[in-house]
């Protein structure tokens, strides 16, 4: 192994560690509320391990208690991980010459504190065996503590008496996530005109409410900015 | 509830989302960009994608329209915790003792 990528590894991961515990609450609720919606502990582990995104097991989750089609799951899961398309293009120079399959791993391993924390890094260095190790061995540290996070949620859900709610888990959850975000304006028109969308919009056949508040939700955001920013410059 | 096969395929489908996003460009090549007004719009989608899913769960009860249900009173709690707390655990303790002390508790 080169001495670039150790370094490159020993770097990523020190800088890794404290978040990645982090993620262990988060791993845990999952597990747990992939066992409550009633999925079985080999269905949720898969869960885990073919999606390996929170965002989308616990927004999906609702949906596949609901019996909706799959379409319907898989537009809301894409929704739901558009994010990634931004990280994805900022961080694509970083993996430049590298072969497909780690291109494909780096792809499925790419979360959201990997690109916060590693992102500005990657990008200044221009060592490609010091950036697949600052890269690779941080990302594989995330995916573990996620991975054991949600084998201790999926085996310690059985602990909680059923007539628990536990699914509310789901919502608590996802509101978590959604919470800071709102902290700036044009954000919180997004959610509000989202989340009410779907709320009115619920009639609709198919389930297509939850698709038309997200479209919905976007639009009014995005005119939120535009129109904030018109009103700075009248200033 | 989505199951047997039926789920599994659906798990891949949701798995190939991941992929799809994640490896768009990393796996497409650096020669493409992303359109400056797309890529701030897409800035909204996890914001209105994650309300249209808990907004419904929170002001419904049975489909119909509730405002006073314990859902709501506990998400309210859930809002401030989230808010004043960083521990990452109290929105979950709190919002749950609140759903079971109303429901179990109070028999609402």
């Amino acid at each position: 192994m080169n001495e670039s990528f150790k370094r490159g590894a020993r770097e990523g991961l020190t800088l890794m560690l404290p978040m990645s515990v982090g993620l262990l609450p988060w791993a845990i609720v999952t597990g747990v509320a992939m066992r409550s919606t009633g999925l079985s502990a080999v269905e949720s582990l898969g869960m885990n391990l073919i999606v390996y995104a929170g965002t989308a097991q616990l927004g999906t989750l609702p949906l596949i208690a609901a019996g909706a089609p799959l379409w319907l799951i898989f537009i809301t899961a894409l929704v739901l991980n558009l994010r990634f398309v931004i990280f994805s293009a900022a961080l694509a120079p970083a993996f430049h010459g590298q072969s497909w399959s780690k291109r494909l791993l780096s792809g499925y391993l790419l979360v959201d504190g990997l690109f916060v924390l590693c992102a500005d890094r990657l990008l200044r260095s221009d060592d490609p065996h010091w950036r697949w190790g600052f890269y690779v061995a941080p990302a594989m540290l995330c995916w573990s503590m996620w991975q054991l996070g949600g084998l201790v949620g999926v085996f310690g859900a059985s602990v909680f008496p059923k007539d628990w709610s536990l699914e509310f888990m789901t919502t608590i959850a996802l509101m978590v996530m959604l919470v800071p975000m709102v902290k700036q304006r044009a954000m919180l028109v997004a959610a509000l005109v989202g989340g009410l969308g779907a709320v009115l919009l619920r009639g609709l056949p198919l389930r297509l409410g939850v698709i038309a508040g997200i479209a919905l939700g976007i639009a009014a955001g995005f005119v939120a900015e535009r129109w904030s920013e018109k009103r700075r410059q009248a200033w | 509830m989505v199951e047997g096969v039926w789920l599994w395929l659906t798990l891949f489908a949701i798995g190939s989302t991941t992929i799809l996003t994640r490896g768009s460009f990393v796996l497409g090549g650096e020669g493409a960009r992303l359109p400056p007004a797309l890529q701030r719009a897409l800035r909204y989608a996890p914001a209105a994608a994650l309300s249209a899913l808990i907004m419904p769960d929170l002001l419904l009860d049975a489909g119909a329209f509730d405002p006073a249900n314990p859902k709501l009173a506990a998400g309210i709690v859930v809002a401030l915790a989230a808010v004043r707390s960083r521990s990452p655990w109290l929105p979950f303790i709190a919002g749950m003792g609140v759903l079971l002390l109303l429901r179990k508790g109070l028999g609402w």
